[in-house]
């Protein structure tokens, strides 16, 4: 059952993680909606757990799926975190455009 | 017993400083600066007793050692103090009048606003002072130099809300640091010349030298200048009559009794130097000698109790670096000792004057005061009568002894300039007699009339303001013993004084060089008749006053009005402050609005140009920074994409 | 294979630029078809590249093509849905579909951590802000949403750098994968690490707990040992190689706590929340 994978195997899955990332990317850059925003970036760590997960079975190694536990840490840190900043932000200017904050422009 | 106590005679008043400083925090703590002040000063007192005790005529010259201050290479300043005889009078003079002008600056400035800055700026002066006397080398020296005049500025503009003390302080200043930096650059080509500028050294040096020769020939002059500037001489000397805009008390103290003799003192610590060059004494000697009369002359006129008594000052400053440049170092310093008492008498005298008539100063509006301020009257009568040089009283013995010692230079040397001066001198007696009594006869005699000033700030005592009142006797006490010092001071101390500034570095370095006095004058001794001629100057002088000023004013009136020019010109000063106006102060004036036009148009205009450069760099480059987190996430992502495709295009994946 | 990528990408950016809000008529049905095309075909180009023995069950492979595509599909409309609840609940579903693909790679234990902690916590938290913090304004709106919700920024310009970066991605894959035989490592190899492992962390316990038949030496071949399960072997590995990464993950999770109420707990000056 526990067996390593063909790297085409492997390649598949990898694909998926960089379609994943790469969604995630753009989503994060297009979207004007704060939350959405937050959303993306999360979608850019499903991606990359994908990979790890996918290299793990490759190498036969458990450290790639310890290292997803550790993005999952993370994601969790960064939402508590990200989502009480937004919520401070909505409250002051009752809206969620990100262009709103552009008080750092030149 | 060592001298090691000797140390804390400036440190005391240095802590008294601290502690008034304190007192100016709290208004309920004011009223105890003087007495801080006055404790530490006696205390200094006490201690340059006890020194005196040890340091006697005869005795080697001490250094009490204090600690390493600046060490430097071979350049070496310590914190050392230099005890010879001479250090020990002026220690007397500083300490004692001192104690006796802060007694009576504790009533004489009673009840005003500063009463504890007063007293923290006049301990840090007794600091500074004394450190001068006591350095033990020229850096030392300097510090002490520098600090009484930073204290004398503090006072003169003691009333900082009144412009034209603020002027008089910055003018002081100024015209001080003209002579300082000649000072400084005496100390700087000391020390090329000598490798050292501590006293015992240097005078080890100069005594093997014959002849100043090259840059060494030029120290004294340099150290001449700076002495000039501290002491009011021509041309140096406009700035003290302007300092008496400070209270009346440290017009007595520092620019009377202490501070404007340091020069004096200068010139006499450094007499081993002087006497090598040959023309070092003979310039101080005429500047003493021509600074004399031409304060004399400017004192004959004025009507401002306290300007008379400052250009009497400079005047009386000037006998003393004549006495110098006589190579009479016991002269200067006998007479600097002499009028420190009845200088700062009449100058306290003038000041009680000032306070009971509310703060006028004006001869024309006041007179016949004998009877509402008796005391006031003869104790200002003991100073004028010093001050004249009649016999018996104390500025008789000093002046005397310059002139004599002036006369007799220029008879036995041959030097008719020297005998010019000398004769010079005599007349400027007269005309110090004629304007010291001119003065207390216009405001003790006369009709009486007075009108009250407008000054209502140094109100003590809780008295009625619109007549002119006696002085408490908690403040005329110090004046009497000031008095007795002007009366019998030249009497008591003039052997000790000649043994004690004989043996100190002054008078050894002129002893080798035979200073006996076997000219003649008029088929007389050179002193005796000299003493004859001065005691008629002075009694000419007194009886010319009476005359004009008490029995006869109408014949002033005449006389002045026959030489309307002159007393216009002398009431105006010889126009030396608007001369130095259009000379110095107008061409600077100029100077500094074309540098400022320069520094406007091109320094300013360069800068702003090579601001400008960057500025429109940045206009460029300014809309990338749109502020918008998704625009630099974007812009990162473009860049990560590029980086890629060169890896994968380079590495050709 | 790797101009088939390239391809795949030009397409697929074609597809999702499509699906993109925009400020007229949006053809999302369009670019859905076309995006489905897109991956429909790349997956059954790469799938005839594969060799009969990938290492994986042939049932997991085909179960890899479904959760990809749902995965790929609904990260797809996460970022081109126009109203915020629904990206959210799509998200839910990309979290769903890679925990399928976890499980295709036997990662049980990432499997449903991941279906927990995302689907359970954070996007509930997700959820619960994008009520919290909408605009009462637009809520009743049929037409979906605010304006930020409906309109991307720079759309064009993003969906081409990110489809460049992506077709880069899959070149490099594609490049490294073509003609690669690492395959078969020893399985066994496996077995006997997963001993030694537990012999060093667990001494005293080891061999009983893992061996089938227990023989009181270490086991020579596969057959004879039970293999460790998902759940124990990433505990062994995070207990024994990663003691301190461990650590500092448990402080930052208490300090997005701390930080999370100091955030909460802030007036805002003018606001009437």
């Amino acid at each position: 059952m526990f067996e390593p994978i063909h790297s085409l195997a492997l390649t598949h899955y990898l694909i998926t993680g960089a379609i994943l990332f790469v969604l995630g990317l753009i989503g994060f850059v297009t979207r004007r909606n704060l939350i959405i925003m937050f959303l993306c970036t999360e979608m850019m760590f499903q991606g990359v757990s994908i990979s790890l997960v996918a290299f793990s079975r490759y190498h036969l190694n458990m450290t790639g799926q310890t290292f997803v536990i550790f993005v999952l840490t993370i994601a969790a840190a960064e939402a508590a975190l990200a989502l009480g900043l937004v919520v401070l932000l909505f409250r002051r200017k009752h809206t969620l455009d990100s262009e709103a904050w552009s008080s750092m422009s030149g | 017993m060592t001298l090691q106590f000797a140390r804390f005679i400036p440190w005391l008043p240095i802590v008294a400083a601290i502690f008034c400083a304190l007192c100016c925090t709290k208004k309920s703590w004011r009223h105890y600066a003087s007495w801080i002040c006055l404790a530490s000063v006696v205390g200094s007192f006490i201690l340059s007793l006890m020194a005196g005790s040890i340091i006697t005529p005869g005795k080697e010259a001490q250094t009490v050692t204090f600690f390493e201050w600046i060490h430097a290479g071979r350049f070496q300043a310590n914190f050392h103090y230099y005890f010879d005889t001479l250090t020990i009078v002026m220690l007397y003079v500083i300490t004692g009048i001192g104690s006796l002008v802060i007694w009576y600056a504790g009533g004489y400035m009673k009840g005003d606003r500063g009463y504890a800055r007063f007293f923290m700026a006049v301990s840090l002066f007794i600091f500074s002072m004394t450190t001068l006397v006591m350095a033990d080398n020229l850096l030392l020296l300097f510090l002490g130099w520098e600090g009484v005049g930073l204290c004398s500025y503090l006072l003169i503009g003691y009333y900082y809300d009144k412009p034209s003390a603020v002027a008089a302080g910055k003018k002081a200043f100024i015209v001080n640091r003209i002579g300082d930096l000649c000072f400084i650059l005496g100390i700087f080509l000391t020390y090329r010349e000598f490798g050292t500028i501590a006293y015992e050294p240097l005078f080890e040096a100069l005594a093997d030298m014959e002849h100043a020769t090259g840059s060494v020939a030029a120290i004294p002059f340099l150290f001449m200048l700076g002495a000039f500037g501290k002491s009011a001489q021509l041309p140096l000397y406009v700035w003290l009559p302007d300092a008496m805009e400070g209270p009346t008390p440290v017009s007595a103290l520092i620019h009377a009794a202490t501070m404007v003799t340091a020069g004096v003192y200068l010139i006499a610590r450094m007499m081993p130097m002087f006497v090598l060059s040959p023309y070092a004494l003979p310039v101080v000697a005429t500047v003493g000698g021509l600074t004399a009369l031409f304060a004399a002359t400017i004192a004959l006129c004025q009507y401002d109790i306290k300007r008379i008594f400052a250009y009497s000052t400079v005047s009386q400053l000037g006998y003393m670096f004549l006495g110098l440049g006589a190579a009479s170092s016991v002269g200067a310093v006998f007479h600097l000792f002499t009028h420190a008492f009845f200088k700062a008498l009449l100058f306290l005298t003038a000041g009680s004057v000032m306070h009971a008539m509310a703060g006028q100063l004006d001869l024309r509006k006041m007179g016949g005061l004998r009877h509402k301020m008796p005391v006031t009257c003869w104790l200002m009568f003991a100073g004028c009568l010093a001050l004249a040089g009649v016999p018996l009283f104390s500025g008789f013995y000093s002046k005397d002894l310059i002139l004599g010692d002036a006369m007799a230079a220029g008879l036995n040397g041959h030097n008719p300039w020297m005998t010019v001066l000398a004769w010079m001198g005599l007349f400027t007696a007269f005309l110090t007699a004629f304007y010291t009594f001119r003065l207390w006869f216009r405001v003790f005699w006369g009709p009486d009339q007075c009108v009250m000033g407008d000054d209502h700030h140094d109100d003590g005592g809780g008295h009625h303001p619109h007549e002119p009142h006696e002085m408490p006797w908690s403040m005329n006490l110090p004046l009497v013993f000031l008095a007795v010092g002007a009366v019998i001071g030249g009497m008591v101390c003039h052997e000790w004084m000649t043994t004690m500034v004989l043996s100190s570095s002054a008078g050894e370095a002129l002893s080798h060089g035979g200073t006996a006095h076997h000219a003649s004058l008029f088929g007389m001794d050179v002193h005796s008749a000299v003493m004859v001629l001065s005691i008629a100057a002075a009694l000419l002088g007194i009886a010319l006053a009476a005359w004009f000023h008490l029995i006869r004013p109408s014949a002033a009136d005449r006389v002045k009005q026959s030489y309307a020019g002159l007393c216009d010109l002398l009431e105006n000063k010889y126009f030396v402050d608007e001369l130095y106006d259009a000379v110095v102060v107008r061409p600077l004036k100029l100077i500094g609005s074309v540098c400022f036009v320069i520094d406007r148009l091109v320094i300013d205009g360069m800068v702003s140009l090579v601001g400008f450069a960057p500025r429109l760099l940045g206009l460029t480059v300014r809309p990338t920074q749109s502020g918008s987190l998704q625009g630099y996430g974007l812009s990162m992502v473009v860049g990560l994409a590029i980086m890629l495709l060169l890896v994968t295009l380079m590495w050709g994946y | 294979m790797t101009v088939a990528l390239y391809i795949a990408s030009v397409l697929g950016a074609i597809a999702l630029y499509l699906m993109m809000p925009k400020r007229g008529y949006t053809p999302v049905r369009l670019g859905m078809l076309l995006g489905a095309a897109v991956m429909g075909g790349l997956w059954l180009y790469l799938a005839k590249y594969l060799p009969a023995m990938t290492g994986l069950p042939s049932a997991a492979m085909g179960y890899y093509y479904l959760f990809s595509f749902i995965a790929v599909g609904a990260a797809a409309r996460v970022i081109t849905h126009t109203k915020p609840v629904y990206s959210a609940w799509w998200f839910v579903l990309v979290v769903l579909a890679s925990s399928g693909l976890f499980l295709t790679l036997s990662a049980e234990f990432m499997a449903f951590a991941m279906i927990i902690i995302y689907g359970g916590a954070i996007l509930v938290t997700y959820v619960f802000v994008i009520m919290l913090a909408s605009d009462p304004g637009n809520a009743a709106s049929t037409t979906g949403g605010a304006e930020y919700d409906r309109l991307p920024r720079e759309a064009g310009v993003a969906v081409t750098v990110g489809f460049v970066l992506l077709a880069l991605l899959l070149g490099v894959f594609a490049s490294h994968s073509e003609g690669d035989a690492v395959y078969p490592q020893n399985p066994q190899a496996a077995a006997v690490r997963d001993i030694q492992v537990v012999a060093t962390a667990l001494p005293g316990r080891a061999i009983s707990v893992l061996a089938e038949k227990s023989t009181g030496e270490i086991p020579a071949t596969a057959g004879q040992i039970r293999q460790l399960e998902n759940v124990e072997r990433v505990g062994l590995d995070l207990f024994e190689n990663h003691p301190l990464g461990l650590e500092l993950a448990g402080v930052i999770l208490l300090l997005s706590l701390i930080g999370a109420v100091v955030i909460a707990y802030r007036r805002v000056e003018g606001a009437d929340v």
